[in-house]
């Protein structure tokens, strides 16, 4: 009994000296080699860009912040091992994660562990539920295809193809396709798998195009240059039409996908914002960017008030607050009804190398 | 109109795994080793054209110099690691090992180097379309592809048969040890294999990323199939793993008109098993 004493007095000093730690250590785990290193680095410097700033003005309720990134190459093996060590290692209590299939194999962990993991940038529909502890700053891709179908329908495209990456995200995407498009009053009338990573998209293109549909319904999440440069080389001229996923830069300004159709999250950064972090980085503060930073802002707002409450920084506590607190203001008005947030989305349209909105609407 | 369009696609995807069997069965039929390295030797060249095309040498001198680079790296690696191997009596199953280390070796630098992100190589007239017979479309690149590898199996068929160097390596492959007594000196012979055939696998090395794009791990894939046909088309036949490299592609590519894509890989090698177990010595075997 008395050595159960002393445990638990030993335990509730080190958790007091790990709260008045001069330094808040949390994890990231992101693909910044791989396939998904365009996305992964984008969303490792949306999160430093964000801590750097804080720690510039003193950090939060006096305490710096430190990030540890690891790379997982968008990998879910790779995913469990860098989970499990910053978090038994490390003791890290809240880990940044992104693309579906690792943070749904990490998801279990996070519950099993009370580590609160923040997902910016994957949107499989599994992830809404996948832990109590893993909250989904932007909606999921189910919300999406919602927003995306009833546009094109809207448009006039009820004869519709699905072309799919055979993985977890691709395949819930590919789902959430089949129900909503049918609901919205369109016609499926094909799908086609690729692999993640795959480059040659021509074979997939042709039999979709065979179809010959109104609007091709894209859940991919690599190599979009190559299939938009193939949809092009093939001479197809039905719409295409794809949801936050589209918006790489490089996709963008190519010709290729002059026309490509999707939905976007609103998030945008004032232009001081984006000055100063094109002056750090040398790049343009991208939609990643721009997603982990508030992420990190929320995060920041979570610690601030904890720490005001005199609680310590535990996965567990951060969880209970950010639901607490709900409504966060940071680059976009963003509620936690659930743990996957409300957000306002745009129609984009890719034209001349730019992403142009042409509708606003809403998750909700 | 569609099937002729997967046709198109199939035989310019299968011209490409075409030079890599051909190769790979040169190597194998001449020095019995089962070269796994080989498609570290592909992607190499890949990488070797695109650092040099982004640093603005024109592609034609990118795409020789890669061939030379990739021949000088298949001269070494016979020479260094599977010669040394074979002096010290190392069984084939320790050579394919070290073959195999070679291949994760030389992928892990490529990536170390230049990422394992997908790289394009910046030129424009590749992705051209060039206006096929009724509405088949076809790329500058994918036509490239297609020429070039047929050269390469033509010359390599001419090369083997119509050269002192080439009835050389025919006859090494054919008895290594009356090539020894009559002084052919199969290890020098095994180091020129090596050095061509890494040469030739290099022009679509070079030629499928153009079109494709460029990964680390690009060559494994070809390989696998590469090997497949060396099998299937009867070990030791050039002829056979060219044509059963080409109608895996199109096995793949026409499969697609019946079935989803996700089963055309399966369903394709499934055929080749049931075909392996009618005609195990491979299609060309009675014929080479």
């Amino acid at each position: 009994m008395r050595r159960i004493g002393l445990t638990a007095i030993l335990a509730s000093m080190l958790t007091i000296a790990a709260a008045r730690a001069d330094t808040i250590r949390i994890g990231a785990i992101l693909p910044l080699t791989g396939p998904g290193a365009l996305i992964g680095t984008q969303q490792m410097r949306g999160i430093q860009f964000a801590i750097d700033q804080a720690n510039a003005k003193g950090g939060v309720h006096g305490n710096k912040i430190e990030c540890v990134f690891e790379d997982n190459q968008a990998k879910p093996d790779q995913s469990i091992l860098s989970f499990n060590k910053l978090t038994d290692l490390q003791h890290l209590q809240v880990i940044f994660t992104a693309y579906s299939g690792p943070s749904l194999a990490m998801a279990p962990l996070a519950t099993r562990k009370k580590v609160l993991m923040v997902n910016a940038g994957a949107q499989a529909d599994k992830l809404a539920t996948a832990s109590p502890y893993l909250i989904n700053t932007l909606p999921t891709i189910g919300d999406e295809i919602a927003v995306i179908t009833k546009y094109v329908i809207g448009e006039g495209k009820k004869k519709g193809v699905i072309l799919f990456e055979n993985d977890a995200a691709g395949i819930s995407g590919r789902d959430d396709y089949l129900d909503a498009y049918p609901k919205a009053g369109g016609t499926l009338v094909a799908q086609e798998p690729t692999q993640f990573g795959q480059t040659d998209f021509r074979p997939a293109l042709l039999k979709l195009a065979d179809a010959k549909p109104d609007v091709m319904l894209v859940s991919i999440t690599a190599a979009l240059v190559n299939m938009a440069q193939q949809y092009k080389q093939l001479g197809l001229n039905f719409t295409v039409a794809g949801t936050t996923f589209f918006q790489d830069p490089d996709v963008i300004k190519d010709p290729a996908a002059e026309g490509f159709v999707h939905t976007q999250i609103r998030i945008e950064a004032p232009p001081e914002l984006a000055a100063e972090f094109k002056q750090k980085f040398g790049v343009e503060m991208e939609f990643f960017v721009r997603q982990y930073y508030n992420a990190m802002q929320i995060l920041m707002t979570a610690m601030d008030r904890l720490l005001t409450d005199g609680q310590p920084i535990t996965g567990e506590n951060m969880h209970d607050i950010i639901f607490k607190i709900r409504k966060f203001q940071g680059l976009i008005p963003l509620e936690f009804k659930t743990n996957t947030a409300t957000v306002p989305l745009d129609i984009n349209m890719m034209h001349n190398g730019n992403d142009v909105t042409i509708k606003k609407m809403s998750t909700d | 109109m569609l099937a002729l369009q997967l046709l198109c696609n199939g035989l310019a995807t299968g011209c490409a795994l075409g030079v890599v069997a051909v190769t790979f069965s040169l190597v194998y039929s001449t020095t019995k080793l089962f070269h796994v390295a080989h498609a570290g030797v592909f992607t190499l060249g890949g990488y070797l054209a695109w650092s040099m095309t982004t640093r603005g040498t024109p592609f034609i001198v990118a795409l020789v110099v890669a061939v030379a680079v990739c021949a000088a790296t298949g001269a070494l690696i016979q020479a260094w690691l599977y010669a040394r191997l074979e002096r010290r009596h190392a069984t084939h199953l320790v050579i394919l090992i070290a073959s195999l280390g070679t291949l994760a070796v030389m992928q892990n630098i490529i990536a170390a180097i230049y990422s394992p992100n997908i790289l394009q190589f910046s030129l424009s007239w590749a992705s051209e379309v060039v206006a096929g017979g009724g509405s088949v479309r076809l790329t500058v690149i994918q036509v490239l592809i297609v020429v070039a590898s047929l050269a390469a199996y033509g010359g390599l068929m001419w090369f083997a048969h119509r050269t002192i160097l080439g009835k050389q390596m025919r006859a090494v492959a054919s008895n290594p040890f009356l090539a020894e007594i009559t002084r052919l000196r199969p290890r020098r012979v095994h180091v020129y294999v090596m050095a061509i055939a890494s040469a030739v696998v290099s022009v679509p090395g070079v030629l499928v990323p153009v079109d494709l794009g460029l990964q680390p791990y690009n060559g494994v894939t070809p390989l696998l199939t590469a090997t497949i046909a060396m099998i299937a088309g009867g070990v030791g036949s050039v002829t056979g793993a060219f044509v059963l490299a080409v109608a895996i592609a199109e096995l793949q590519n026409l499969s697609l008109l019946v079935i989803p894509g996700e089963w055309s890989i399966g369903i394709t090698f499934f055929i080749f098993v049931i075909f392996m177990l009618f005609r195990p010595t491979g299609l060309f075997a009675a014929v080479r």
